[in-house]
């Protein structure tokens, strides 16, 4: 095996354009390793992006909060900037894992190994994300909702793409976020279902909400049919509690040995989709 | 065959390693510092926690090559001239062993919390360790010794 450690965003980009396809972009690798040790992946040429200065730190610039994608999830969990802007997003990156795998893994790769329930992903979903993603062709932007092409895959190919950066527009005062997650223990160990949702509220009314939901289904997944309910209402228990049920709407639920239910999941749901709201309304000053 | 420079409780080396392999297995069959255990080998148990660069990692996971320019502590590197360190000292004093295949990892996350904070609350020694599992004594011992251990460190001024 070959292990390239690149110095530079772009230095990483031409050792993937040399290896034309055979080197592979890794960054805490706390996923990848396990692969390789398990043998479910083999790979020939580590490209690793962790000294690459600018894929590294947190910043706020252009009213966007920037999040280098070799920065790791206790980075991103102590930042005080995160803290004040995105409170939920500190609580999602320090909900993964363990401290010695935060110590380690990114949010980046947390999004590309696009496995459904991923804690930092789901608090990253509903907060409008974009990726900087470089390629041969050049720099292109992508949606946080156009990252995940199926359980477990990304739409990006790490063997020929590097994400730069991670881009989020900061919140105005009356945008607020919340993620929580159903757990069976808090360290070392997937939630049996998790919520994350952000909103704008503005005269005493929902201008717009995005609300996500795992693991039910590719990546977070959006909860539509209770987002176009809360369009234009007041945060009432009665409006929270029926978007929560209508949240279920847009859920598949399967079962879980160690995780719980489809039947547990399905009764579940509703009410952290309440609770992720609740947690909104009560930092509104709206409950 | 790759060169790597790489300081391993303060001693420096400059080796040729297989790129291939982890850092655990680079400080268990190369350097023969057996301490470091490989419990779960997937990032699940915290046996291999090694500290490098101030903060904890699982060195089952950690590819050898990214420990280049690293300073690394493993559970050998804390006793001092024969003496033990102080977290040592108070998981003996506590009865926070049993079978001790999960103790040094154990040690070197309580290590790598009381150097960043040593006035650590129940809860924040119960993150630090959350990483850690032992299937003997269960934590309360465990989280005593390192209660009190920081406590002697306090007053001893480390």
């Amino acid at each position: 095996m070959k292990y390239v450690i690149a110095r530079t965003a772009g230095e990483a980009l031409g050792a993937l354009t040399l290896e034309n396809g055979k080197a592979l972009i890794m960054a805490g690798g706390s996923d990848i390793m396990v692969e390789l040790i398990e043998e479910k992946r083999s790979e020939d040429i580590l490209i690793d992006v962790t000294q690459a200065k600018d894929m590294k730190g947190i910043r706020v610039e252009n009213e966007h909060l920037v999040i280098g994608a070799a920065a790791t999830m206790t980075e991103i969990h102590t930042n005080p900037i995160v803290k004040e802007y995105f409170p939920s997003l500190a609580k999602g990156t320090g909900s993964v894992g363990s401290l010695q795998i935060r110590n380690s893994a990114t949010l980046a790769g947390n999004v590309v190994s696009a496995q459904p329930a991923a804690d930092g992903a789901m608090a990253l979903a509903p907060l409008n994300a974009q990726f900087v993603v470089l390629t041969t062709q050049g720099t292109k932007i992508v949606p946080f909702s156009e990252m995940y092409a199926g359980i477990g895959k990304s739409s990006l190919d790490p063997h020929r793409e590097v994400i730069k950066e991670i881009r989020i527009p900061l919140s105005e005062p009356d945008e607020k976020a919340s993620f929580i997650r159903l757990e069976l223990r808090k360290s070392l160990s997937l939630p049996m279902l998790s919520v994350s949702a952000m909103l704008k509220y503005k005269e005493g009314r929902v201008e717009w909400s995005r609300i996500c939901m795992a693991p039910v289904g590719v990546g977070p997944v959006r909860a539509l049919k209770a987002e176009e309910y809360l369009w234009g209402k007041e945060l009432t228990p009665t409006v929270m509690a029926k978007a929560g049920e209508l949240a279920a709407e847009n859920a598949a639920f399967r079962s879980n040995p160690l995780r719980g239910s489809k039947e547990y999941r399905r009764h579940s749901l509703p009410v952290l989709v309440r609770r992720a709201l609740e947690d909104i309304a009560d930092q509104l000053g709206v409950l | 065959m790759e060169n790597l420079n790489v300081t391993v409780n303060g001693k420096f080396y400059s080796v040729q390693v297989d790129p291939s392999i982890r850092l655990v297995d680079f400080i268990r069959d190369n350097l023969f510092l057996t301490g470091t255990k490989v419990g779960c080998g997937k990032g699940e148990c915290g046996a291999c926690t090694v500290i490098m660069n101030g903060v904890s990692v699982n060195s089952c996971l950690i590819p050898v090559m990214r420990a280049e320019g690293a300073d690394i502590e493993t559970i050998e590197g804390l006793s001092d001239g024969g003496r033990l360190h102080p977290i040592q000292e108070e998981f003996i004093e506590k009865g926070a062993i049993q079978c001790g295949f999960c103790t040094p990892g154990m040690i070197m996350s309580a290590k790598a919390l009381l150097d960043q904070n040593i006035n650590p609350t129940v809860d924040e020694v119960r993150e630090a360790l959350g990483g850690n599992i032992c299937r003997c004594t269960g934590y309360v011992k465990i989280e005593e010794a390192v209660l009190c251990a920081a406590e002697r460190m306090r007053n001893e001024g480390k």
